[in-house]
C-alpha cells in the first residue's frame, strides 16, 4: 500500500517538473532564436551583395552564445543540484520530526493501553486431588469417620478412581465446541429465518429424554472470541478484555485448568478441529489421533468441520485410546463472518451439524458424557467480539444413555424458550465437568456445578446438589484468599459480603441428622453469585499510573504539535517572480544566501536535536529509578523519555519565538476547525455523542459548505463566485448522498436502517448494489477530468492514466465484485468449484499490481501534466509563440495521480457500496480543493480539518462503526487470502493532504516542504485531539456501564487511526514531495 | 461567452487574474473587500408606539411560543401549523410599526444605495416619507410572500444538514418556514430583492442591528438546537424538530434584542 519510495540514487532520474519544463523552455527559445537569425540572415542576403559575410557573423554570434549559454547553464545546474540538496537535507529533517511524533503518539497510547486494559493477577497455584477445599465426608454427624463432609463417604473417596473431591460419573467425556452456536439456533422459533429452525437434534432429545439430555443458554463473559473464550471454559475464571502479554507471543496457557487437571490425573486428551487449542494447551494432546485445522482462513466453511467429522468417529471406536476428546467446529461462525446469519449456506451449516450430533450421540455409552456447546453467539451480522446479547447467549447440551440428568422444578423439564430464562455462565462448565469427571476443580474457578447434571434422574438429589455446590464454593474462597494476600487486599466481611454469606451458608449445616439441604445449596449458591459479582468489578481494576503516564504524554504531544504547526506560513505562500529572479541572479552572482533564509531547516532539525536531547535523562532517569527499585518496570524509562523530550521540543521551541498563545487561531474559519475537533472531542464523553458519530460529521460537513458558500458572496469575480457556491453546494449535497450508505450499529436501533447489505442479517451485497462499482468506473473519471480541465491540467500523462488505466482498474473491481457475487451465490452451477473464485483473485490482484506498483512506478516518472504548445504568434505570423498548458496547477494535477492509484487499490477493497462511498468522497475532496483555493484558504487550519472530517466520515459509510464486530475482515480476504484491516477512508484522505498545498499552485511555490508538512500537523493534529479525548474519557468512564461497547472500541479506534494517520502521513504524503523542486 | 464545464461549473479561462486579484487583496490588508456596498444599521422608528412594540414583540413572542410547548411537543405539525399565521402576524406588525418605513431615509434601511435601487412595494409607493404606513403594510406582506417562497430552499438545507429524508416532511417544511418567517422577513421588508444588499447580509459583512441579529440569532439557535437530538435521554421534547424551533426561537429573540441595543452597529 505504501508506494515504494523513490530511492534516493534516483532522485535525479526523474526529471522534477520545473526542471522538464525549463529545459523544454530553453529548447523552444534556442528555436526560436535560430529562426530570428534565419530571417536576419534572409533579410541581409536579398539586399546586400556581403551576405555571406552577414552570415558568416551570424553564424559566429550564434556560436557564442551557445557557448554562454551552455556556461550558464552549467552554473545552473551546479546550482540546482545544491538547491536540491539542501531540500532533501531538509526533507529528511521533517521527516524525522514526524518520526519522532509518531514515536511520541505510539508511547502515549501503549502506556494508557497497559493501564486502561485491565489485568488480573494470574496465580500459580493449582488444586491437587489431595487437598479438597472443603471437607469431603462421610457426612456431619455421621460418626466415626465424620470429618465435616455433607456426603457419606464414597468408594474412592479423593482418588481418580472414585472422584477427588465427589463421586465421580462417567469416565470419559467427548465436547464439542460448535463456534458461534447462538441459544436460538438450537431452539424451535416460528418464523423462516434461514439459522431457525434448522438443528432440532438439541432441544428434541431435552425434551423427549429429559434424564438422557439437557439444553440450557450459555452465556459468555466478554471479550466474546474464540480465544478468549476457550480460556474462560478451560480456567473457570474471566480472561480480562484483552490480555496483552498471553495474545501477542505465547498464548499457552499457564493457569490451573481442565485440561492440566485431566493430564496431571494421567489422562489421554484427544483433540480434532480449531488449531486455537493447540496454541492454548501446546502438547496436551495425542499425537496420533489429533488433528488440528487452521481456524484464520474465515472464507472456508468446511475444512475443519469435514476434518473433524472425518476423524471424530474413527476416534470414537477407539475409545479406551483417549479420555477426553475434544471437537471444535468452525463452519457455523465462519458462514456467520462470510455471509450473515441469514443465509442459505447458514441452514446447510446447521442442518450438517445436527447430523453430526445425532450420529455422535448414537455412538455414546453409558460411561461417556457428550457435552455440545457454542463458545460464544453472533450478532445480526454474523460477527463477535463485543458483548451485545446475541453475541453473549451461546447454547449448552448436555448427553448421556445413562440418564443422571434431572430437573429440580417439573417446570424446569422443557427447555427455555429464549436465553433470558435459566441462563447459566460459561465458567460454570469448569466445576460441573470437572466433578462429573472426578478430577480436582481447577484453583482458579469461579463456577458453580450446573444444577441438572447433580439434580439425579428424579431431580431431587438435593444433598448430592449441596455438596457439589458446597465444594466448588469452598473452592472459591481458597481462591480468593490467596488472590486477596498475593495482591495485598483486605477482604471485608461486613453484612452481604462473601464472607458473611459463607459464614450463614456454614451456619445452616446442622450437626444433626437433619439437614435443610435445599436451603444450604441456595445458600452456596449464593455465595457464589455474590463472588463472582465482587470478581468482576475487580477486575475492572484499572492501572491509573500508567494511563496517567499516557495521557500526560499524548496532550504534551497534542501541544507541541499545535506550536509546531503554528508558525507562520503566509510568507512564503505567494510566489513573487520578481524576488525569485533576484534572488537567483544574486546567488548567479555568487552571494552564499544567509542562513536565516531556510527557518524550518534550523527549526526541525533544532527540534529532533532537543528531542534527542530531552530523551535520554528521561530515559536513563526511567531505568536507573526503576533499577534501583526492583520493580522491574524498566520500560518506564520510554514514558519518561517520551515527556523529557516533548518537554525539551517546547523549550527549544519557545527559544524560537514560538509561544504558546499563537496556537490560537486568529479568523473564523480557524476557530471553526478549533470548533469542529473540540465540540466532537467533547462529544465523546457521551456514550450517544458517540454512537451518532455519524451524523454529527454529516452536520459539520454541511455546515462547512454552507458557511463557504456565504462567505464566496465575497470574492469578487463574478465567475468565481458561482463556482465557489457551487462547489459548496456540491460538497454538502454528496455528503448528504453518501450519508445513505449506513451500517447500523446495535445501539442506533430502531432509528437507523442499513444499507450497506442486502438486508439486516447478512453481510451480503444486494444485486443492485453491484451496479454502483460499474457506476463508479464510468462517472468518477469524467468528473476527474472536469475538475483539471479548467486549468488545462488535463493533459501530459493524465488523460492516459486517469482516462483508461484508473478506469480500466475501477471496472475490473466492479467485475471482480459481481465475479464474487457470483461465487457466494452460485450463479452457475455448472462450474467447477474454485472456479470463479480463482479468477476473482486473479482479478483483484491484476487490480492492486495495476493500482500499487504500475500506479505508483507512472507516479515516480510521471512528467508534469502539462503540454507545450508553440504556435504562430498572431500579431507577428512569422514568431514562435510558446504556451504552457497546465502551468497553473502543474503540481496538484501531477500530485493527484498518488491519490488516485490509493483510491483504485481502495475501491477494489471496499464492498460495492462503499465504492460508492469512496467515489463521493473523491469528488468531495476535489470540490474542497477549489472551496479553499477559491475562498483563499490554502493555508487556513479548516482544509486539512476538512479533510479529516472528510476522511472519519467516510469511514463510517465505508460499513464501518467503531464496534469491534464491525471491522470489515473480510476485505483483506479478496487478494491475498490473509487478513488485513484497510482503513480506507482515513489513509485516502492523509494521501490527500498535500493537495490541500499544491492544487492550484503553480510551479514557482515555493516552501512546499513546510507548507505540506504544517498541513500535515493540522490534520495529524484533528486525529492527536480526538484520541486524547477518546483516551482521557474512556480513562474518566471507566466504571460506565457502556465501557467496553462505546467508549474502549472508540479509543480503540481512535487509537489506531491515529497511528495510520501518522505513517500514511511519512510514507505517503511526505514521500510524495520527496525530490520536490525549490 | 466562456464555455462552462458541466461538471465543475467552470470555465476553461485560467483564473489567474481573479487569483492574484485575492493574493493582492489578501497581501495587503487593506484592499477594500467586494462587494464595495456598505449598509446602514437599521434604526427602529422613535416613536413611542416604536419603541414600545420593540421590545413588547420580543416578550410576545416569548410568550408564545412558551404557552404552546406542550402543543409542539404533543403533535408538532398542527402545533406549528396554526401558530404561524399568529407569528406572522407578529412579524408584519413589528415590521410595520417599528422597521423604517421602506424607502424612507430616516434610520437608512438599505444604507446609502438603496435611492437607485427599487424594491417590492416600490412600485406603488410615493417618494415620501409621510406615506408610509399604507406602503409599509403593502411591502410586508410582500416580504412574507417573499419569505415563504425562500422556506423550500432552507427546507433542503435542512435536509442537507440530516433532517429525515423521506419522512417527516411536513415538520421540516414548517420548521423552515418558521425560520423563514422569523429571520429572513424582516430583511425582505428591510432590503426587498437587493441582491447586493443581500449579499452582503449573507457573507456577514452587514452591520449589526434587529433584522440581522435576527437572523444571525436565529440561523445560530437553529444550528445549536440539533445538539440535544442525539442523546438518550428519552424525552419527548427530543422529537423532530421541537429543540430545532426552541434553539430558533431562542437564538431569534436574543439576536433581535442584542442586536438592536448591545452591539448596535458593530460589524464582524
Amino acid at each position: 500500500m505504501p508506494p515504494p519510495k523513490p530511492p534516493p540514487k534516483n532522485a535525479a532520474a526523474p526529471l522534477p517538473d520545473y526542471k522538464t519544463i525549463a529545459a523544454q523552455w530553453a529548447a523552444a527559445k534556442r528555436a526560436k532564436e535560430v529562426a530570428d537569425a534565419d530571417r536576419l540572415r534572409k533579410g541581409s542576403s536579398s539586399t546586400s551583395d556581403d551576405a555571406t559575410a552577414a552570415a558568416a557573423a551570424a553564424k559566429s554570434d550564434i556560436t557564442q552564445e551557445q557557448e554562454r549559454m551552455t556556461a550558464r547553464e552549467r552554473t545552473r545546474a551546479r546550482l540546482e543540484s545544491g538547491r536540491r540538496r539542501g531540500y532533501q537535507s531538509r526533507w529528511a529533517w521533517t521527516a524525522a520530526f514526524w518520526a519522532w511524533l509518531l514515536c511520541v503518539h505510539a508511547v502515549g497510547i501503549a502506556y494508557f493501553t497497559s493501564g486502561f486494559l485491565l489485568t488480573r493477577l494470574v496465580l500459580e497455584e493449582k488444586s491437587v486431588c489431595a487437598a479438597p477445599p472443603a471437607a469431603l465426608g462421610g457426612a456431619v454427624g455421621e460418626g466415626v469417620d465424620g470429618d465435616g463432609g455433607l456426603l457419606p463417604a464414597w468408594p474412592g473417596k479423593g482418588t481418580m478412581e472414585g472422584g477427588c473431591w465427589h463421586p465421580r460419573t462417567f469416565d470419559r467425556a467427548v465436547v464439542v465446541v460448535i463456534d458461534a452456536l447462538r441459544y436460538d439456533f438450537a431452539v424451535p422459533v416460528e418464523d423462516d429465518e434461514a439459522f431457525h429452525n434448522a438443528f432440532p437434534f438439541l432441544w428434541e432429545t431435552a425434551v423427549r429424554e429429559p434424564n438422557r439430555a439437557f439444553l440450557r443458554p450459555f452465556i459468555a463473559d466478554p471479550p466474546t472470541t474464540t480465544l478468549q473464550r476457550l480460556k474462560g471454559l478451560t480456567t473457570g475464571t474471566l480472561p480480562t478484555f484483552v490480555d496483552l502479554g498471553s495474545s501477542f507471543s505465547g498464548t499457552a496457557i499457564d493457569e490451573d485448568n481442565l485440561l492440566m487437571q485431566f493430564k496431571d490425573a494421567g489422562k489421554k486428551i484427544v483433540h480434532l478441529g480449531d488449531d486455537t487449542w493447540e496454541a492454548l494447551f501446546p502438547g496436551y494432546f495425542e499425537g496420533n489421533l489429533s488433528r488440528a485445522y487452521d481456524s484464520f482462513n474465515v472464507w472456508d466453511l468446511h475444512t475443519v468441520d469435514n476434518g473433524v467429522i472425518e476423524h471424530i468417529f474413527p476416534a470414537m471406536e477407539k475409545r479406551n485410546d483417549w479420555d477426553v476428546l475434544i471437537g471444535h467446529c468452525l463452519g457455523v461462525d465462519h458462514a456467520g463472518h462470510r455471509y450473515g446469519p441469514n443465509h442459505p449456506e447458514m441452514t446447510k451449516k446447521l442442518r450438517q451439524m445436527d447430523g453430526f450430533i445425532r450420529d455422535l450421540a448414537d455412538t455414546m455409552d453409558d460411561k461417556t458424557v457428550l457435552i455440545v456447546m457454542g463458545d460464544h453467539g453472533m450478532d445480526s451480522k454474523g460477527d463477535h467480539g463485543g458483548e451485545s446479547e446475541d453475541e453473549v447467549e451461546a447454547a449448552l447440551w448436555m448427553y448421556s444413555p445413562k440418564g443422571i440428568f434431572g430437573r429440580t422444578k417439573p417446570e424446569y423439564a422443557t427447555p427455555p424458550a429464549t436465553a433470558k430464562t435459566r441462563p447459566v455462565n460459561q465458567i460454570d462448565l469448569v466445576p460441573t465437568l470437572a466433578m462429573l469427571m472426578g478430577i480436582p476443580i481447577p484453583f482458579n474457578n469461579l463456577g458453580r456445578p450446573i444444577e441438572e447434571a447433580f439434580a439425579g434422574a428424579a431431580g431431587n438429589s438435593w444433598a448430592n446438589l449441596a455438596a457439589a455446590e458446597r465444594t466448588a464454593a469452598a473452592g472459591i474462597k481458597r481462591y480468593q484468599s490467596s488472590y486477596f494476600t498475593a495482591r495485598g487486599i483486605e477482604q471485608t466481611s461486613g453484612p452481604g459480603s462473601p464472607n458473611e454469606l459463607w459464614n450463614r451458608a456454614e451456619s445452616l449445616i446442622s450437626k444433626g441428622k437433619k439437614q435443610d439441604w435445599e436451603a444450604i445449596f441456595s445458600a452456596f449458591a449464593a455465595y457464589q453469585e455474590e463472588n463472582l459479582q465482587i470478581c468482576k468489578g475487580l477486575w475492572a481494576r484499572f492501572d491509573l499510573k500508567n494511563m496517567a503516564i499516557g495521557i500526560a504524554v499524548m496532550a504534551l504531544g497534542v501541544i507541541a504539535l499545535l506550536v509546531y504547526i503554528s508558525k507562520g506560513v503566509d510568507d512564503d505562500a505567494i510566489d513573487d517572480e520578481e524576488l525569485d529572479l533576484a534572488e537567483k541572479s544574486l546567488e548567479l552572482q555568487g552571494v552564499k544566501p544567509d542562513a536565516s533564509e531556510t527557518p524550518s531547516d534550523s527549526l526541525e532539525r533544532r527540534l529532533i536535536s532537543a528531542a534527542l536531547l530531552g530523551a535520554t535523562p528521561g530515559f536513563l532517569g526511567g531505568v536507573i529509578s526503576s533499577f534501583v527499585s526492583g520493580a522491574g518496570d524498566w520500560y518506564r524509562g520510554s514514558g519518561i523519555a517520551a515527556l523529557t523530550s516533548i518537554g525539551a521540543v517546547l523549550v527549544s521551541m519557545y527559544e524560537l519565538q514560538e509561544t504558546i498563545t499563537n496556537i490560537f487561531p486568529r479568523t473564523a474559519w480557524g476557530w471553526m476547525a478549533v470548533v469542529f475537533t473540540v465540540s466532537q472531542s467533547i462529544g465523546f464523553a457521551s456514550n450517544s455523542y458517540t454512537i451518532w458519530e455519524d451524523s454529527i460529521l454529516l452536520f459539520f460537513i454541511t455546515t462547512f459548505g454552507f458557511v463557504s458558500a456565504l462567505s464566496a458572496l465575497k470574492i469578487p469575480s463574478k465567475a468565481d463566485r458561482y463556482l465557489a457556491i457551487y462547489h459548496s453546494v456540491v460538497f454538502a449535497l454528496l455528503g448528504r448522498v453518501a450519508s445513505f450508505s449506513k451500517l447500523c450499529r446495535e445501539e442506533q436501533m430502531p432509528y437507523c436502517t442499513s444499507t450497506y447489505y442486502a438486508s439486516s442479517t447478512t453481510s451480503t451485497s444486494a444485486p443492485w448494489q453491484l451496479i454502483i462499482p460499474f457506476l463508479v468506473s464510468v462517472i468518477l473519471p469524467s468528473i476527474l477530468k472536469a475538475y483539471l480541465q479548467p486549468t488545462r491540467s488535463y493533459e501530459g500523462l493524465a488523460p492516459a492514466w486517469i482516462g483508461y488505466v484508473f478506469r480500466t482498474g475501477l471496472f475490473m473491481a466492479a467485475l471482480y465484485w459481481v465475479l464474487d457475487a457470483a461465487d457466494n451465490g452460485n450463479w452457475i452451477p455448472g462450474l467447477p468449484d474454485k472456479t470463479l473464485k480463482n479468477i476473482s483473485v486473479y482479478t483483484a490482484q491484476m487490480v492492486l499490481g495495476l493500482a500499487l506498483v504500475a500506479g505508483t512506478t507512472a507516479f515516480v516518472w510521471a512528467p508534469p501534466c502539462v503540454s507545450i504548445v508553440t504556435s504562430a504568434s498572431p500579431s507577428e505570423p512569422t514568431r514562435a509563440q510558446v504556451a504552457i498548458l497546465g502551468y497553473a496547477n502543474a503540481h496538484g494535477a501531477r500530485y493527484l495521480l498518488l491519490p488516485l492509484n490509493l483510491l483504485a487499490a481502495c475501491i477494489l477493497l471496499s464492498k460495492p457500496m462503499g465504492a460508492g462511498a469512496l467515489g463521493l468522497m473523491a469528488w468531495q475532496i476535489l470540490a474542497l480543493l477549489e472551496i479553499l483555493d477559491l475562498n483563499n484558504l490554502t493555508t487556513s487550519p479548516i482544509g486539512p480539518v476538512m479533510l479529516a472530517v472528510l476522511g472519519t466520515f467516510h469511514f463510517f459509510k465505508t460499513g464501518h462503526q467503531a464496534v469491534l464486530s464491525t471491522i470489515q475482515w473480510d476485505a483483506a480476504f479478496i487478494p491475498l487470502f490473509t487478513i488485513r484491516y484497510p482503513w480506507s477512508p482515513l489513509i485516502l484522505a492523509a494521501a490527500a493532504v498535500p493537495l490541500l498545498v499544491l492544487w492550484k499552485a503553480g510551479p514557482r511555490r515555493r516552501g512546499v516542504l513546510e507548507a505540506v508538512s504544517r498541513a500535515l500537523g493540522v490534520f495529524v493534529a484533528y486525529f492527536a485531539v480526538e484520541s486524547l479525548a477518546t483516551m482521557a474519557w474512556a480513562g474518566h468512564l471507566r466504571r460506565h456501564l457502556m465501557l467496553y461497547r462505546v467508549f474502549g472500541p472508540r479509543f480503540m479506534v481512535a487509537a489506531v487511526v491515529l497511528l495510520v494517520v501518522d505513517v500514511v502521513g511519512i510514507v505517503v504524503s511526505l514521500m510524495g514531495v520527496f525530490g520536490w523542486p525549490e | 461567452m466562456p464555455l462552462v464545464e458541466p461538471i465543475t461549473m467552470s470555465t476553461t479561462l485560467a483564473k489567474g487574474a481573479a487569483a492574484q486579484a485575492q493574493a493582492q487583496a489578501a497581501f495587503s490588508k487593506t484592499a477594500p473587500v467586494f462587494p464595495a456596498t456598505t449598509l446602514r444599521p437599521v434604526q427602529i422608528r422613535s416613536t413611542p408606539l416604536a419603541q414600545t412594540a420593540r421590545h413588547a414583540l420580543p416578550a410576545l413572542l416569548a410568550v408564545l411560543f412558551g404557552a404552546r410547548f406542550r402543543a409542539l411537543v404533543a403533535d408538532p405539525v398542527s402545533a406549528m401549523a396554526t401558530a404561524l399565521p399568529l407569528v406572522a402576524a407578529l412579524q408584519v406588525t413589528y415590521a410595520v410599526l417599528c422597521l423604517p418605513a421602506p424607502g424612507s431615509t430616516q434610520g437608512g434601511g438599505g444604507g446609502a444605495r438603496k435611492a437607485q435601487k427599487p424594491r417590492p412595494g416600490e412600485s406603488i409607493k410615493r417618494r415620501s416619507a409621510d406615506a408610509g404606513a399604507p406602503n409599509a403594510v403593502a411591502t410586508s406582506l410582500l416580504s412574507l410572500v417573499l419569505s415563504l417562497l425562500v422556506s423550500p430552499f432552507l427546507y433542503a438545507a435542512m435536509i442537507l444538514f440530516g433532517a429525515p429524508f423521506l419522512t417527516h416532511s411536513a415538520h421540516t417544511f414548517l420548521c423552515a418556514a418558521h425560520l423563514a418567517v422569523l429571520a429572513l422577513f424582516p430583511l425582505f421588508f428591510v432590503h426587498g430583492v437587493d441582491g447586493s444588499a443581500w449579499a452582503v447580509v449573507g457573507s456577514f459583512g452587514a452591520p449589526l442591528d434587529e433584522t440581522f441579529g435576527g437572523l444571525l440569532g436565529g440561523v445560530v439557535g437553529a444550528w445549536l438546537g440539533a445538539v440535544p437530538i442525539p442523546l438518550d435521554w428519552d424525552r419527548e421534547w427530543q422529537r423532530w424538530p421541537v429543540t430545532i424551533l426552541c434553539g430558533l426561537y431562542g437564538g431569534y429573540i436574543l439576536g433581535r434584542v442584542v442586536g438592536g441595543t448591545l452591539v448596535w452597529g458593530k460589524s464582524f
